[in-house]
């Protein structure tokens, strides 16, 4: 190769990647944010933190992952706080009776019933806007959170009180294979089959052609029954996952524990960039929203900014994402 | 400041040029608008009206060039401003307050300054009654009909004093004695010295009551010229740079045994229905909007619901409860409303061709993406859809283009029955024609087509049979080969 030729392939690549940077601000802000925090605060580097980070991703990301399907699809699910709840508590007390493999099956199990139940009302209400879909799913999270209630009679159940072995959970929690937790080949497997679903499957792209235009969609045979069906089914799947691992973490389960995670899971999926009207977006933005939302968390923990104030800036970074979306929708369309 | 432009035209517009990523909307566009003509802009889908409309409302900002108002030289505005000046625009897709009442649109964000909700009413009233509009100011505006709308928005523009009132295409969706009342006003606002600029894809209007037109094509402005020297063929040759002989192609003729045969079909809206189709035919449905039209192949489609239907296609019985069925039956249907109910707008050119068939190339679930870059490709050349490639947004291209893609959607399944509902509404000549000869090969190799369309000449020239409905019900049959465009409307208008 000629040297002339190499300064110009690298400015392209530099412009590239400025380019890339510019339409995806979100890698911006991740590094930005982690540089800003480890500069201010050493502790933000130490293998705890990281490892703190590390485990909250990890809860997160299932139930983000699911209502990404969700909200592509122009629907949004706010009963995965009582789903996970729900999960949780039964996962738990069921291990003394029937053993820690079935409880775990029979929780997950759980947790796609109550998305197959949702998609059912849904459906048979007719509800085919997303206003309508707020308003019943957050219904059921009532529901699956009485029910909680109900089973456990308010009662915090512990993990480490079971008399059977609960050495799955510990693996979840702590086990992992060379450099790679348990809980990461979870989330690895998790994200490329649901990838896989959304960008090569039928039933995938039926999900973000309903997102994109229900009408159109259906006039053109695409089963957008069976693509309701699909997305409430794998967000409860997915809750019913992030529930198990949440219980492995903080080894209880809490028939109201579920509820911060819903709105934690649709900032993640909205901040990562996914249209909150349907028709444009992926898991693997879900990904990088995620990991963004926890860095904010883990850094204002650190810096010592109070609560209330996190739930303001909460507020505020949704406001933003959208706006910022919005603003580059419109962009595109002048 | 005075006007450099020498003309002393109320509007003038200089050199302006203007380029979105990858198209040059406008170059060097030039025109002049005075004061109490009648000024005609006509062009193909994408040739640059809009864009240019939409710079003159402060919309877009154009890139370079003068425009000259009133004497003023306007650099950029917003849409307020251009209304305060006296440029107000009455857009295709009005853009009244659907829940609240006439008065507060007419002047909306000025209602304290109106004399609040008294003064309001009083001056809306006083507005409407000079352009011979009887509607109550207090009604809510969702309750009128689309003709009043365009009143209300007729009556917002002269409440700023408006000199140059721009329409955009606002007959499309009007009836005849609608339209007949929209001529007037335009003649009166004429005659009050005011400009207009009327933007439309029909050639009637445009010899009906314009004085002077411009032509653009693909962001240039032709020519333009006053109205009395131009004949048809001349307006038609500017607008799509070639001659084209006739607006349409010779009626086809092929039609065979009937196939299909609806019958029973009853809803809120449909009574009595009963409907034959031949093969290799074109059905023509003519009716008012309303008439049960759109709801009967709806109906036929399993687009809605409907209680009771008896179709048999081939003297069999068949169960169409959904779009779906529809499909699997080789009955496809390009609806009425292209962008809320055909178009995914966010959405790729290809994936919105592949659309009907993606089912089809499905194996075990996956998408087989090299058959769909296929089909895609294969439509785009076979439709002439202009687009810079299949992974284009459709929202990029124009109405003509995206007509042709949602046609594509269909022709590759090889429908056995296509159902047309309004199929070049707000497209342009050019591509109206590419349509026409399009049904004409589909019937000719052994398709069937219903056409619904509210352009009575294009029913009377394309098909080989009109039924005529009204009221829910199928009340004529017409040959348009012998029948008259009067006869045929004065049944469609029975039960008034």
């Amino acid at each position: 190769m000629s040297a002339a030729a190499t300064p110009v392939e690298r400015r392209f690549t530099v412009g590239t990647v400025l380019g890339f940077l510019k339409d995806n601000p979100i890698f911006v802000a991740i590094a930005g944010l982690a540089i800003l925090t480890s500069v201010v605060e050493p502790k933000f580097l130490t293998s705890d933190n990281l490892d703190n980070i590390v485990r909250q991703f990890g809860t997160l990301i299932f139930a983000a992952l699911g209502m990404t399907f969700v909200i592509m699809a122009g629907f949004i699910d706010l009963s995965i706080g009582g789903i996970i709840s729900l999960v949780a508590v039964v996962t738990v007390t069921l291990i003394d009776k029937i053993g820690q493999g079935p409880a775990i099956a029979v929780g997950v199990t759980v947790g796609l019933v109550c998305g197959l139940i949702n998609s059912g009302l849904i459906l048979s209400a007719g509800a085919l806007t997303q206003a309508e879909a707020l308003f019943i799913t957050y219904g059921m999270s009532l529901v699956y959170g009485a029910v909680a209630l109900m089973y456990t009679q308010g009662v915090t159940q512990f993990l480490t009180y079971s008399a059977s072995d609960i050495s799955y959970f510990e693996a979840i929690n702590s086990g992992g294979f060379g450099p790679l937790s348990v809980s990461a080949i979870m989330f690895l497997i998790a994200l490329a089959v649901l990838y896989t679903i959304e960008r090569r499957t039928f039933m995938g792209r039926s999900v973000v052609l309903t997102g994109g235009n229900k009408v159109a969609a259906r006039l053109a045979g695409i089963p957008i029954s069976r693509a309701v069906v699909m997305i409430y089914a794998i967000s409860g799947l997915m809750s019913a996952i992030g529930a198990v691992v949440l219980v492995s973490r903080v080894t209880l389960a809490d028939p109201t524990m579920g509820t911060p995670w819903m709105t934690q899971a649709i900032l993640a999926v909205v901040v990562g960039g996914t249209a909150l009207v349907g028709g444009r977006g992926s898991v693997l933005w879900t990904v990088f929203g995620t990991l963004l939302l926890i860095l904010l968390n883990n850094c204002l923990n650190l810096l010592g900014v109070t609560s209330y104030v996190q739930f303001m800036l909460r507020g505020i970074i949704l406001i933003l994402a959208i706006w910022l979306d919005t603003a580059k929708q419109n962009a595109v369309t002048k | 400041m005075v006007a450099a432009s020498s003309s002393g035209a109320l509007l003038s517009i200089r050199d302006v040029s203007k380029a979105f990523p990858g198209v040059k909307a406008l170059d060097r566009v030039s025109l002049d608008v005075s004061g109490g003509m009648v000024h005609g802009i006509v062009g193909e889908n994408g040739a640059g009206k809009s864009t240019l409309m939409k710079i003159l409302s402060g919309v877009y900002e154009k890139d370079s060039g003068e425009i000259v108002f009133d004497g003023r030289v306007i650099e950029r505005t917003t849409p307020v401003e251009s209304m305060n000046m006296g440029l107000a625009i009455i857009y295709q897709e009005l853009n009244l307050v659907n829940t609240m009442s006439v008065g507060e649109n007419v002047f909306l964000g000025r209602f304290a300054e109106s004399g609040g909700r008294a003064g309001v009413h009083a001056k809306a009233r006083k507005l409407l009654d000079s352009i011979g509009c009887k509607v109550n100011t207090h009604t809510q505006v969702s309750e009128l009909s689309v003709s009043d709308k365009q009143m209300v928005e007729i009556a917002k523009a002269l409440s700023f004093d408006s000199k140059l009132i721009i329409m955009d295409e606002p007959s499309s969706s009007l009836t005849n004695d609608e339209m007949e009342k929209l001529v007037k006003i335009i003649a009166d606002l004429k005659a009050k010295g005011i400009a207009i600029i009327y933007i439309s894809h029909k050639l009637d209007e445009i010899f009906g009551f314009c004085d002077v037109v411009t032509v653009m094509r693909d962001g240039h402005v032709i020519d333009t010229r006053a109205v009395g020297d131009l004949t048809r063929n001349d307006m038609i040759a500017m607008m799509v740079g070639r001659t084209i002989e006739n607006e349409y192609p010779p009626r086809p003729d092929c039609a065979g045994e009937t196939i299909l045969e609806v019958k029973d079909v009853h809803t809120r809206k449909l009574k009595d229905i009963h409907l034959t189709l031949r093969k290799g035919e074109i059905l023509g449905l003519v009716g008012l909007v309303g008439s049960g039209r759109t709801e009967l192949v709806r109906a036929l489609f399993g687009a809605d619901k409907v209680a009771k239907k008896t179709i048999l296609l081939d003297g069999k019985p068949v169960e169409i409860r959904n779009p779906k069925d529809a499909i699997n039956l080789g009955i496809a249907m390009v609806p009425e409303d292209r962008k809320l109910q055909g178009l995914l707008l966010g959405f790729p050119v290809e994936q919105n061709i592949s659309l009907a068939m993606l089912s089809r190339i499905s194996e075990r679930g996956f998408i087989n993406r090299s058959k769909e870059s296929a089909i895609s490709e294969r439509q785009i050349k076979a439709l002439n859809v202009k687009t810079p490639s299949g992974k284009t947004k459709i929202r990029s291209l124009s109405g003509g283009n995206q007509q042709k893609a949602i046609l594509g959607r269909w022709l590759e399944m090889g429908p056995r029955i296509l159902i047309l509902d309004e199929p070049t509404r707000g497209i342009d000549v050019g591509a109206k024609y590419e349509i026409y000869l399009l049904m004409k090969k589909i019937v000719e190799d052994g398709g069937s087509i219903i056409l619904i369309s509210s352009e009575l000449p294009e029913v009377l020239h394309m098909s080989n049979r009109v039924n005529t409905i009204c009221d829910g019900r199928i009340n004529g049959e017409f040959d348009p080969a012998v029948a008259s465009a009067d006869e045929i409307m004065a049944k469609a208008f029975e039960f008034a």
